[in-house]
């Protein structure tokens, strides 16, 4: 019987030490020293609101600064559609699909309805204006860091753009997560109550990138891996994670995994322009964040963003060190066809002509993959996408450009060139198989 | 703007924008109309050119990505010996049907020897892969590219 008795204690400390464990995160912030304060205490620079190039625009304007640094229109805009209309498909595993909505002022379908009170519940608390509980897909537990008068403004801004009538679209969630009294519970636990807080140990560049950070350009959301409860796990803050089929990489300070190698000035431009020599350039997901969101930010802000991304502290993860020396000019050296002769041949009739044997593009810097953090990834899983997708970026110098394979080429194809570009390319080949491609091809699909 | 083709230093107006693909200037400003536009997005290889002596896809390569480096067309590589024989080649066995992926052929083929100076099949294959023919004339251009390696023609 006391053996018993022993045992069920055992049981039931383990179990409570496992949900304190699960439920006791530390919040995103949690890792800098020192104390925080409210924003009223701060002393410092204001580290909320718009850049002081910007102080004297009007609210329309500020909003537009804002949402572009909040990234609402990733999210909110389907391929091909109006922007701001919502309908893009957020496929989650086990979960079901959860479709973004309609953010522009139409009153039917958009938030044209929306009083300040309501507009602030949603950004805030993830409560809909009829009461309903958001899922956490809408990234308001980082927009819960959003001072009332920046949501406010992004209010302002998203009124001022033409209505469009785009009716919402189902989500299919399957049970017990289709519960939303779950998502209360969900939030009880996880959602944040309070406002930004400065930390007045930490610089005043600091503070803005953190503000930037977290409130306005939730990177934690895609780059911080979740826990069973599929809250951000910030034990192993921006280690890097798999959102919508493509790997967000680490971004913390590791040397071999993180960014910890790369020079500020590289960290920079790779930021404001998706592109670093050496690192190569973003696409998918981080292509977008780019375009939308990264390119609009003042030079100071980004310098922000920098300083605040070097405190993160190093999260060692399983990617490799990138290599950085090109591969040999003949395809008959380094990972060669003997290795994998459909990938091979692949490579050499629709990739060689730009990506040449090197990996040193003679095209376009944008094309080179030495060093570039994908082609340095053994999972091969942005390559897979990139491939399958290509990329369609706008830049100041242009619109970069890779056709997309994915209807052209079998899964078979697909995997077979996504590991022979990883192995010939970067420090360690992909296993892709066919299947992996069709789970691909499902995670990332926005309709 | 400056760019070096075919041994000449040539002029590009400032109407020009600066993203504009080689293709574009070599065809419109330049008259240089040997290479063709086929797909535009660098999987045909009508409009390989070489660009320091690599084969590039001139749809795909901007002018101010060219910056120094030397570009040779189709319409000069009948000067340098291996262009001079491949050309050659070429015509001794009728390699062209419609003719128009030939100048991308011809420049990827010369390259091939350029690297290469008696290519195998597998050479042959990893270098002309990217050349896409419509006509169907793969079986010529392979045998035209051995004989010009192993032949004095």
């Amino acid at each position: 019987m006391r053996t018993i008795g022993i045992a069920i204690a055992v049981v039931v400390v383990i179990a409570a030490g496992f949900a304190a464990w699960l439920v006791l995160i530390p919040a995103p912030m949690a890792f800098a020293r020192g104390s925080t304060v409210v924003l009223s205490d701060y002393t410092g620079a204001n580290p909320t609101g718009v850049p002081k190039e910007l102080a004297r625009t009007d609210l329309i304007k500020r909003g537009e600064y804002l949402a572009h640094a909040a990234d609402c229109i990733a999210c909110h805009t389907a391929p091909g559609a109006p922007a701001y209309a919502g309908g893009v498909a957020f496929n989650v595993p086990m979960i079901g699909t959860i479709y973004s909505t309609n953010i522009t002022p139409d009153k039917d379908t958009g938030i044209g309805n929306y009083t300040d009170q309501q507009f602030l519940a949603a950004l805030h608390n993830g409560v809909r204006r009829d009461g309903q509980l958001l899922y956490p897909a809408m990234s308001y537990t980082s927009y819960a860091y959003m001072t009332d008068a920046d949501a406010l403004a992004i209010k302002a801004y998203l009124f001022s753009l033409p209505a469009v009538h785009a009716p919402p679209k189902s989500d299919k969630i399957a049970w017990p997560f289709s519960q939303h009294s779950l998502l209360a519970a969900w939030n009880f636990i996880y959602k944040p109550n309070e406002r930004f807080r400065p930390n007045p140990s930490m610089s005043v560049e600091w503070n803005r990138g953190a503000y930037l950070a977290e409130a306005m350009g939730h990177c934690g959301e895609c780059h911080t891996p979740r826990n069973l409860a599929f809250a951000l796990n910030n034990r192993q803050k921006f280690a890097g994670a798999l959102t919508a089929g493509w790997r967000a990489y680490n971004i913390s300070a590791d040397k071999a995994s993180g960014l910890g190698d790369w020079t500020d000035k590289d960290l920079a431009t790779y930021l404001s322009t998706g592109h670093a020599d050496g690192h190569g350039g973003s696409a998918g997901p981080m292509g977008e964040a780019t375009d939308n969101s990264l390119t609009f930010l003042t030079p100071g802000d980004i310098q922000a963003l920098v300083v605040y991304l070097r405190s993160i502290p190093s999260e060692q993860t399983d990617l490799p060190r990138t290599v950085d020396v090109p591969a040999p000019a003949s395809y008959r050296e380094g990972a060669s066809a003997a290795l994998d002769p459909r990938g091979a041949m692949i490579f050499a009739s629709a990739c060689a002509s730009c990506h040449d044997w090197t990996g040193v593009s003679p095209t376009s810097k944008y094309a080179t993959l030495t060093g570039v953090r994908a082609v340095n990834d053994p999972s091969a899983t942005n390559v897979a996408q990139t491939v399958i997708n290509g990329v369609t970026r706008k830049t100041a110098e242009g619109t970069i450009f890779m056709p997309a394979f994915g209807d052209g080429y079998s899964n078979a194809d697909i995997a077979a060139v996504s590991n022979f570009v990883t192995a010939r390319f970067g420090a360690e080949g992909g296993h892709l198989t066919e299947k992996d491609i069709v789970s691909l091809r499902k995670l990332a699909a926005q309709q | 703007m400056h760019i070096n083709v075919n041994g000449e230093d040539r002029v590009i107006g400032d109407d020009v924008d600066p993203r504009t693909p080689l293709l574009w200037v070599l065809r419109d400003h330049l008259g240089l109309v040997g290479a063709k536009y086929g797909c535009g997005i660098a999987q045909c290889g009508a409009c390989t050119v070489h660009v320091d002596g690599k084969p590039v896809r001139s749809c795909q390569l901007t002018i101010d990505n060219v910056g120094n480096r030397a570009v040779t067309t189709i319409e000069a590589i009948g000067n340098t010996s291996n262009g001079a024989r491949i050309q050659a080649a070429w015509i001794d066995i009728a390699v062209p049907q419609c003719g128009y992926c030939q100048a991308g052929q011809i420049m990827s083929a010369t390259a091939l020897l350029n690297r290469t100076p008696n290519p195998d099949d597998a050479d042959i294959d990893a270098a002309m892969a990217g050349n896409i023919c419509r006509c169907g004339t793969y079986i010529r251009i392979r045998q035209a590219i051995k004989n010009a390696a192993t032949k004095s023609v």
